[in-house]
């Protein structure tokens, strides 16, 4: 008995597979592929492959994500906030606030005993999410990754006036043109999401224990922005992008086992792996 | 001769003018670039040469904007709201809203019978709320900015966009035009956001008609048509809408000039 927690996110799909102990099989990341994002159904498959699986030895599978409404070979789709919330306390027993910084958006729940209680959220503006420092490493010409690092090094924190993303790349350009370094540029940067992802948080109110997970939260510039934005204490998941997807295969086999324990089964369907495609049928 | 100059420096375009007797005579835009001083010093000199006049022949400068604080040569500074109501007011003197697309954000401006500033509002410094947005999309279309107003009135079927952010719009824009959207329609789904935001933002102030629209953003057309059926009005546009402030600050030139 296995099962697969599958998260479309804008940038990344992720799946986990899962034994019925809960014993994590193979994690795989991959692009969620360029335009049209049709690469879904290829990282399950390499996920079956690493785990030496046929999709049909699947019990249950759970979509998940921004994409997850059309994912042809998934057996439920749940929203990433109710995975996520999932997947965080499972890492974290006492998790009270979650904090998901993802390429398109940040989400802030509120979270009770692995159950969600209450989020808010920005994907309006990219200021508040990972994509502000995407757009500063491609003005900067440095990597996604090393970005964090750098910042790191700094001695002083330039202070970025201009909160739009947009403007915030001008206003880089123009502090390099004037001297200054790029660390404390960095540190600058760093700082300005940091503090518009507290922002956010405190909406909700914040309760110890405090996780960021997504993306952004592998950059170590940005866990420091974000524990002096806060002033506290944060913990980051060993594989921070991975959340989602485990909460899914968590939920997947939580729904097996209750429709079994109930003498019922999953509608048994012959599964293919289709193209997942982005968008559903009637934007195409 | 009585001339009097105008000098707004803006974050994209810096604008001159020099008028005669409250007349606009002649004008000069640049990009602000990186050095305000030099553009300040470029539209001077622009504009006396078109007019055949020397520097000493203009009797005050005033200037207004962002980098005001580099045309090294002019008696005053005046605030931009105060200089694009005066500019207005003297092309129609019956608007009582005023509108300013700018680059980096919009502002309406309501005005008083006599042509006073009686309030304003100033959108937040975002992208997706300017004429910074058209900026960005016109380059994901590939065509130039004055094209932008004449391709999207061509669109009888404008997209919707699922963001009001310039960044999310332009990844937006991309998956549209490969899916096979034609430009027009991209383009007119940007106005219809960007028409969106600076109702809301005129509601916000309540509109009192008529209603003027100034500013880079004025030269599109199809978002002066777009805003106008989202408010319900017709909507003034001046001859050279990128000059309402400038012309606001050569006219305060007159007034500051007269009571030294």
């Amino acid at each position: 008995m296995y099962f697969a927690g599958v998260d479309i996110g804008s940038t990344m799909t992720k799946v986990v597979l899962m034994d019925k102990s809960g014993n994590l099989l193979t994690t795989v990341k991959g692009p969620t592929g360029p335009e049209h994002r049709q690469l879904a159904n290829e990282v399950m498959r390499q996920a079956l492959e690493q785990a030496s699986l046929q999709i049909d030895d699947i019990s249950c599978i759970v979509a998940t994500g921004y994409g997850r409404l059309n994912v042809p070979f998934a057996d439920r789709q749940i929203t990433e906030l109710s995975c996520h919330a999932r997947g965080v306390s499972s890492l974290f027993p006492n998790v009270r606030t979650a904090i998901d910084i993802g390429g398109q958006d940040a989400k802030c729940m509120k979270i009770d005993n692995g159950r969600l209680i209450t989020f808010v959220m920005n994907d309006k503006c990219a200021a508040g999410t990972g994509r502000f420092l995407e757009m500063a490493a491609t003005t900067l010409d440095i990597g996604l990754e090393d970005m964090g690092d750098i910042s790191l090094k700094a001695i002083k924190k330039i202070q970025i006036s201009n909160l739009c993303t947009i403007f915030a790349q001008q206003e880089v350009v123009a502090l390099l043109s004037r001297g200054e370094k790029l660390d404390n540029i960095l540190a600058g940067l760093h700082d300005a999401l940091a503090s518009r992802i507290a922002a956010l948080a405190r909406r909700l109110g914040i309760e110890p224990d405090l996780v960021i997970t997504g993306g952004v939260a592998k950059n170590r510039g940005m866990v420091r922005a974000m524990r002096e934005s806060l002033g506290c204490e944060i913990f980051v998941p060993e594989e921070p992008l991975l959340t989602g997807a485990l909460g899914a295969a968590i939920l997947a086999k939580e729904i097996y086992t209750k429709a079994v324990a109930r003498g019922e089964t999953l509608p048994a369907k012959s599964r293919q792996l289709e193209k997942a495609t982005f968008f559903s049928s009637e934007h195409q | 001769m009585s001339w009097f100059m105008g000098i707004d420096i803006g974050s994209a375009y810096s604008k001159g003018v020099i008028i005669k007797d409250q007349e606009l005579v002649v004008s000069h835009i640049v990009i602000s670039g990186a050095n305000y001083r030099k553009s300040a010093d470029a539209i001077r000199a622009e504009l006396i040469k078109k007019v055949n006049l020397t520097q000493n022949d203009i009797v005050n400068t005033v200037a207004t904007g962002f980098g005001a604080d580099n045309v090294y040569f002019a008696s005053r500074k005046a605030s931009d709201i105060v200089c694009t109501a005066r500019g207005v007011n003297n092309v129609f003197p019956q608007a009582r809203t005023v509108i300013d697309v700018a680059c980096q954000s919009t502002r309406v401006i309501r005005l008083s019978g006599e042509g006073k500033v009686v309030n304003f509002t100033v959108s937040e410094k975002c992208a997706g709320g300017s004429g910074r947005f058209v900026e960005v999309i016109a380059n994901v279309l590939r065509i130039n900015l004055s094209d932008f107003g004449p391709l999207a009135a061509r669109s009888k079927t404008p997209i919707t966009f699922n963001t009001g952010c310039a960044v999310f719009g332009e990844s937006e824009a991309i998956t549209r035009v490969s899916e096979g959207v034609p430009k027009e329609d991209i383009a007119a789904g940007v106005n219809k956001a960007l028409a969106n935001k600076i109702s809301s933002l005129v509601k916000k102030l309540k509109l009192e008609e008529p209603c003027a629209i100034c500013g880079g953003g004025a030269l599109n057309i199809a978002l002066v048509k777009t805003i106008e059926s989202e408010l319900n009005t017709t909507i003034l546009v001046p001859a050279q809408p990128q000059f309402m402030t400038a012309l606001g600050a050569a006219i305060i030139a007159i007034t500051s000039a007269a009571s030294e």
